[in-house]
């Protein structure tokens, strides 16, 4: 009987942080906002009045209204599932995302290897996406992102690593994000540790690529491989691939947060919510929307040499620091 | 619905065809969108690259017979409901280049045009009464593909 | 390097340089080239306009009765060059600074301007004529002792012989 209630608790905590806090409804409005709020800060710092910030919201409503095309020479079954791979990973992950003060996210899954494969799923599902739809644009598209996404795996590989390791001491890494923000609460943040100070610049560097912004929107360029992957995409399916970046953006945003910055302010519930958006927001502020704003785009073979170059060489010195236990 | 659809035409999303165009109007179309002073964003609209996500469509020049049957393919992969734009006066009359050996247009010989923005170039506050214009007919548009009951998904 | 970081932080300070237009009237500047519009008690008929119109946006065709003719100028062909204004003699055709030209196609053709323009007759001889406008035959005539009034009302043959009859006279009543 015991066993029974416990299994239903369960479930309905897992449901729970799947479809409404932290992951669904939760990290879809966040998403959804920042988007709004990084382009009308955009605009700003352009000088133009900008979209209202709520225009990612008409921007899928109108989508969802549109009539979706399929080409005829498309692979049909990938080319409509491509959008729902990206989408459902994305949802999962932001339903393991522990809220620093407010939430564990989803019990005993809390991992950031889970993390490091789950946020692949959007860049493979543009990769389907794109060698599905059967347009050269979208085969040049995936060609691309998968470079990318080479790049930018690196220097991430590297930071888990150098948290893990930290965390776990040297003998043994610890994965688990719930004991790396129960670690920062008593040997102080990782942003203040001048050993995890190149890992952070790495994981700043991180952000452009993974969130597929400019300088680093290569493989969905709009001036040169017309939207690449997304080409052959409208209506809703569209409408699913912006979702999908919108949670990818919390995902990113507040795995950074937790895994360097996860300091709480009080017990209170919503302050601590307040306070983790507020993080995000900053983080989302640095990385992307000042270098966006000002910036062109890379050639991919300077993106791969760029992710090479600097942020990989910044968490390497993090990973042998802490390897050598400074 | 209707509510809904009127939130929907707020986000136009905007297309570029150059039917052959001498590229005036195309220069007034990217002033538009990249120059602070005028900001079409500021709408809500914005240049899309595929023609798979546009709304309302912008054509540019004189139709020629070069480009003409790459026009016509490259319009009809625009989902429904669209919203087709003459900008400047090639596409609405031939302008200057009228009665030319190679040229097929006025576009509305092959294609329904809906707003006409006559210049040589346009003014870019023109070109957004144009798209003022557009919206209008694009929520006419919804609303009739709505009582018809018109179905999406759509192979071509 | 960080130099962008010095213009973004002065964009934010100045603030947006968006005009607001479509709440608000466009500033338009008084000489800018927008549509062409006639003055019909100024045309002469001379067709100098239609023939070095670049867009082929002006029609001159007389009526079946030769009483008079239809000038058109259509908005979605003119180039907005300015030919017309800068060759026109008299002065009747002008740009004004109006550029509201965006309007749906069932009103494509409606978006002209049309004037029909009668001819008056010689007083002389009865012959279909326009008017010499005032202003023109002043510079004209200027250091001619012919009366203005009168022979703006005539054919140029009529003018013609009027001219050379009143220099006579005066040449008579004046032999020196």
């Amino acid at each position: 009987m015991q066993d029974t209630y416990s299994y239903i608790m369960l479930i309905g905590a897992a449901l729970f942080n799947l479809l409404i806090f932290p992951g669904g409804l939760f990290a879809l409005g966040l998403g959804v906002l920042f988007k709004g709020l990084d382009r009308k800060i955009e605009a700003r710092l352009q000088r133009r009045v900008g979209p209202p910030v709520i225009q990612p919201i008409i921007d899928i409503i109108k989508l969802s209204g549109k009539e979706a095309m399929i080409p005829e020479t498309a692979q049909r079954p990938l080319f409509q599932s491509a959008p729902l791979i990206g989408f459902i990973g994305m949802a999962v992950c932001a339903a393991l995302l522990p809220i620093p003060g407010v939430s564990g996210g989803l019990p005993y899954m809390g991992d950031m290897l889970v993390y490091f494969y789950l946020l692949q799923l959007p860049a493979v599902a543009l990769m389907i996406a794109g060698s599905s739809s059967s347009s050269p644009f979208g085969t040049l598209g995936f060609s691309r992102e998968m470079t990318l996404m080479f790049a930018y795996e690196i220097p991430l590989l590297m930071i888990i690593l150098a948290v893990a390791m930290k965390v776990g001491g040297s003998n043994f890494a610890e994965f688990s994000l719930m004991n790396i923000i129960s670690y920062q609460e008593e040997h102080g943040q990782f942003i203040t540790n001048w050993v995890m100070i190149p890992a952070f610049l790495a994981y700043l560097f991180f952000l452009p690529g993974t969130m597929g912004v400019p300088p680093f929107d290569i493989p969905e360029a709009e001036t040169e491989i017309v939207e690449g992957p997304l080409l052959e995409y409208s209506g809703a399916s569209l409408a699913l691939f912006q979702l999908t970046s919108a949670i990818k953006n919390i995902v990113v945003l507040g795995f950074g947060v937790v895994i360097f910055f996860p300091m709480t302010l009080g017990g209170n519930i919503a302050v601590n919510i307040l306070w983790f958006a507020f993080k995000c927001f900053v983080l989302m502020l640095i990385s992307c929307t000042f270098i966006k704003s000002a910036t062109g785009r890379f050639r991919i073979e300077q993106a791969f040499g760029f992710y090479l170059k600097i942020p990989a060489v910044l968490a390497l010195i993090s990973l042998v620091l802490v390897w050598f236990n400074f | 619905m209707s509510f809904l659809n009127n939130i929907a035409t707020k986000s136009p999303w905007l297309f570029r065809i150059n039917a052959g165009s001498c590229n005036g109007c195309d220069v007034e179309l990217a002033t538009t969108a990249f120059i602070p002073r005028f900001d079409v964003e500021r709408l809500g609209c914005k240049y899309c690259g595929s023609p798979r996500h546009a709304d309302i469509v912008l054509i540019t020049g004189p139709l020629t017979l070069k480009i003409k049957d790459q026009v016509l393919k490259v319009w009809n992969e625009i989902p429904e409901p669209k919203v087709t734009v003459a900008v400047g006066i090639c596409p609405i009359s031939g302008g200057v280049f009228k009665g030319g050996h190679s040229i097929e247009g006025p576009i509305d010989r092959y294609l329904p045009v809906d707003v006409n923005v006559p210049g040589c170039p346009p003014r870019p506050q023109a070109i957004m009464e144009g798209i003022l214009l557009a919206k209008e007919i694009w929520l006419k548009r919804i609303e009739e593909a709505e009582r018809k009951g018109v179905r999406h998904v759509q192979i071509s | 390097m960080f130099k962008f970081l010095k213009v973004l932080v002065k964009n934010i300070l100045q603030g947006p340089a968006t005009e607001a237009f479509p709440l608000q009237p466009a500033k338009t500047p008084d000489r800018f080239r927008g549509r062409v519009t006639l003055n019909p008690d100024l045309c002469v008929g001379c067709g100098i306009c239609s023939h070095v119109c670049s867009g082929d946006a002006i029609r001159i065709i007389p009526n079946e009765e030769k009483t008079g003719y239809h000038y058109t100028v259509w908005y979605n062909s003119c180039c907005l060059c300015g030919s017309c204004t800068y060759y026109c003699p008299t002065k009747a055709i002008t740009m004004t600074n109006n550029w509201h030209n965006s309007h749906k196609q069932d009103d494509k053709f409606k978006m002209a301007e049309h004037h029909f323009i009668p001819y008056l007759k010689c007083d002389g001889c009865g012959a279909p004529i326009r008017l010499l406008p005032p202003h023109l035959a002043t510079r004209i005539y200027a250091h001619s002792p012919v009366d203005i009034e009168k022979i703006i009302r005539l054919c140029p043959s009529c003018r013609q012989i009027a001219t050379a009859e009143r220099q006579g006279e005066l040449n008579e009543s004046n032999p020196e």
